[in-house]
């Protein structure tokens, strides 16, 4: 975007000096800035606050081994690029910024000074890569255990299971990983007391009820008032980035149902955003609703689940059951067209995989009138009770500064009355063409998160209800060569098809080179692929930039001086899954 | 006297609503009172009646798993429906999800707190071979800790997993030498 004539890049450049900034062309359009390891701090500071219409968030940061890419006509010479996306909701539009390193030079400066949420981003990049960020706090391991060797996303990392060797846990071994485990507060500056009074550290997790899954926090508690806590995530990390670089193209898809679980075919529209941007494909039309329908049926039963055990968390044992029941409807017309309930890996590159079915109107219909009469109940039931409201009113507060600060995304980021939704502001699939609203809370705490999602479950009806009555004519899949697998009756048809179909079965698609973000408004917020294709069948790099993962570092803010049970309240209300946390 | 009127009518006949129990208990006749069985039966069928899962969910599956105990599916038909968030009152563990490097320590933590006797069941794909994963980070959970049932699916429908508890059922009714073992005498 320019502004007053002067594009960004200009602007950088009469700041930082015309040779300091060099750019690259990428796939998405979004402005991409290689800045020398001197620079970027600065540049990065300029683009944070002094610039007009500045970028205030820090979307995403992370790194490429570049060792082995061949493609990087016109890029300046780096062994490990560190890779840091801006959003700036004024302009509305990303800036990509790169800075090249190489393997043996001192660490580069941090930009934890800059915004809070870089903390484990920096860590992350550091446990996957090895790269040392001079002047953060806690450089630690984040997602791999502390005892681990190696950076698993570097090239020279083994990726298979088999390449590890066999996996033996003896008593000693097993001993050793737990001591490894315990938490020492002076490792993280934590006083062990204050007033001659010791502090409790209580442990959360790993496994815990009320943590939805293998999410472990030390509470540093003073009675029963919480003075500090550190969440430690990792133990759900599983490399699906690393997956990415063994998979085709085309075989990653069901793996991008696994992020964020409960999102199902929603990841694979991230995914697939990305690599269109790269192939350059067309999505027809018909494939486009079809690919909105689907994604909103699976955001309403996303929120289903979070309805249920967020009551559940804040001790209401029914609302479960009657969610769980609802879900189950929407898993009935999921498995019609889909075949498969939680992860139906059901997009494709270019389309979906089948046309939907016959009688599908009629069972998607009965959803849309069946649902709204529950979710009356469910107010009743859940958002006007007098328990519900003592325990979420008011608790787990913050403010639109503060989670444009920290990277918050999605509902909760609505839930401080922002509205800001990428369906509507940076439409994707054919969002442009539907009405809906965007729900925005008032106080930014926990209820008002709910009441959020609530409303988004009644505005999902209303686009499911519009894609049922004017879903197009058509076909459901592209044309276009690198769509994948082609229209099965063109296949019988042509034999040139059938070639291509062939090859993009065994070997996969080939993917011209270059670099695609593809960003959707998820379940839980914005989910993001970024793909580097370096001309071949597999991407060279993978990273998947998931909103649980910037929700989930704000936890300590959130809990510090109020009491244990509103932990639970929080991390209720902030609707995490871990897959999307660990990858 | 004045008798009210009972409020609600009987559709059926009462005939109908009659109980087993409602009959006399033959006392006098004390052959049909006892029933004679094996201690190590009883303690089976208690036993596969009533197992207390530990609520822990480690991936995707945990959503199925919660499905499974959910209205629809309804585990309690089963009895097995009490999920426990301690592993000191659990007889099982039903992993569900995949085993990270990082998760595995913890996992063997967990299975030696639980008390004898104990079972296992790995969900899913990944929980038993890491499934499509198999990557660095995974190990299959059968190298941690000993499994009973396996699971196939990703993830596997509640129906199979309540099949797999069924399964397990079958296991625990045919124990044998259960009072030995109690007594620490096996």
């Amino acid at each position: 975007m320019v502004v007053a004539g002067i594009t960004i890049a200009d602007q950088l450049r009469h700041k930082l000096g015309e040779s300091a900034v060099k750019l690259q062309h990428a796939a998405d359009g979004i402005v991409t800035c290689w800045i020398a390891r001197q620079n970027f701090h600065d540049a990065l500071a300029y683009l944070k606050t002094d610039v007009e219409q500045p970028y205030r968030m820090l979307y995403d940061l992370t790194a490429i081994d570049e060792r082995m890419r061949v493609h990087r006509e016109g890029q300046p010479p780096s062994e490990f690029t560190v890779v840091y996306h801006l959003l700036s909701f004024e302009r509305n539009e990303y800036i990509r910024i790169k800075v090249p390193l190489k393997r043996d030079q001192p660490p580069i400066d941090t930009i934890t000074d800059l915004w809070p949420s870089a903390n484990w981003y920096e860590r992350e990049v550091w446990d996957m890569f090895g790269i040392r960020f001079h002047g953060h706090p806690h450089l630690k391991r984040i997602l791999m255990p502390k005892t681990w060797e190696g950076y698993p996303l570097s090239k020279d990392h083994p990726a298979r299971a088999t390449e590890m060797g066999p996996f033996h846990l003896p008593d000693e071994k097993e001993d050793a990983e737990q001591e490894a485990l315990r938490f020492k507060p002076e490792e993280w500056g934590m006083k062990p007391g204050r007033d001659g009074m010791d502090f409790i550290f209580l442990n959360v997790g790993p496994q815990h009820p009320g943590t939805h899954g293998v999410l472990r926090i030390v509470l540093q508690l003073d009675g029963e008032e919480i003075v500090d806590a550190v969440p430690e995530i990792g133990f759900h990390h599983r490399g699906a980035e690393k997956m990415g670089e063994r998979q085709s193209w085309h075989t990653y898809i069901p793996y991008t149902d696994r992020i964020d679980y409960l999102g199902g075919v929603m990841n694979n529209l991230a995914y697939l955003m990305a690599v269109e941007k790269l192939a350059g494909i067309d999505i027809p039309p018909r494939a486009k609703v079809i690919r909105v329908m689907l994604s909103e049926l699976f955001r309403i039963i996303s929120h289903l689940v979070w309805y249920g055990t967020f009551a559940q968390d804040l001790g209401q044992l029914s609302p479960v059951f009657y969610t769980f029941n609802d879900r189950e409807r929407a898993f009935g017309i999921i498995e019609a067209i889909c075949g498969a309930r939680m992860h139906p890996n059901w997009f494709r590159i270019g389309g979906v995989v089948q046309d939907l079915p016959k009688g599908w109107e009629a069972l998607v219909r009965d959803f849309v009138k069946y649902l709204p009469p529950r979710l009356i109940e469910y107010d009743k039931e859940v958002m006007q009770n007098r328990i519900f409201k003592a325990r979420t009113k008011g608790v787990g507060v913050f403010t639109t500064e503060e989670a444009i600060e920290w990277g918050v995304t999605g509902p909760n980021l609505r839930a401080c009355g922002f509205e800001w939704d990428f369906r509507k502001k940076q439409p994707y699939s054919g969002y442009e063409q539907f009405e809906f609203d965007i729900p925005t809370g008032r106080h930014g705490d926990c209820y008002d998160r709910a009441v959020v999602r609530v409303e988004e479950m009644r505005q999902s009806l209303r686009i499911i209800e519009q894609c049922v009555d004017n879903m197009p004519e058509g076909t459901y899949k592209s044309v276009q060569p690198l769509a994948c697998p082609p229209l099965k009756e063109r296949t019988m048809h042509d034999i040139e098809t059938l070639i291509t179909h062939f090859l993009g079965v065994s070997w996969g698609p080939v993917i011209p080179p270059g670099e695609a973000l593809g960003a959707i408004e998820a379940t839980k917020g914005n989910n993001g692929y970024y793909l580097i294709s370096d001309g071949g069948t597999t991407s060279y790099r993978t990273r998947i930039r998931t909103p649980s993962f910037a929700h989930m570092q704000m936890l300590p803010k959130l809990i510090r001086g109020r009491m244990v049970p509103d932990v639970f309240a929080v991390l209720g209300a902030m609707d995490y899954v871990l897959a999307d946390v660990d990858r | 006297m004045f008798v009210e009127e009972p409020k609600f009518q009987l559709s059926q006949p009462p005939a109908l609503f009659a109980r087993v129990d409602d009959e006399p208990a033959p006392l006098d006749e004390f052959g049909q009172s006892i029933l004679t069985t094996s201690l190590d039966k009883v303690i089976n069928w208690a036993r596969k009646n009533a197992i207390w899962p530990m609520s822990f969910g480690l991936a995707c599956c945990a959503i199925e798993m919660m499905s499974m105990i959910a209205s629809r599916y309804d585990i309690s038909r089963f009895g097995a429906e009490v999920m426990r968030g301690s592993p000191r009152q659990s007889d099982l563990m039903i992993i569900a999800g995949r085993v990270s490097n990082k998760m595995a320590p913890v996992i063997r933590r967990l299975y030696e707190q639980m008390p004898e006797p104990k079972w296992v069941i790995s969900m899913g794909a990944c929980a038993t071979s890491t499934g499509v994963f198999s990557n660095y980070a995974l190990v299959p959970v059968n190298q941690v800790i000993p499994v009973d049932v396996y699971v196939p699916g990703c993830p596997p429908r509640p129906e199979q997993l309540i099949y797999a508890i069924m399964l397990l059922q079958k296991k625990i009714e045919q124990d044998k030498n259960v009072v030995a073992k109690v007594l620490n005498l096996a």
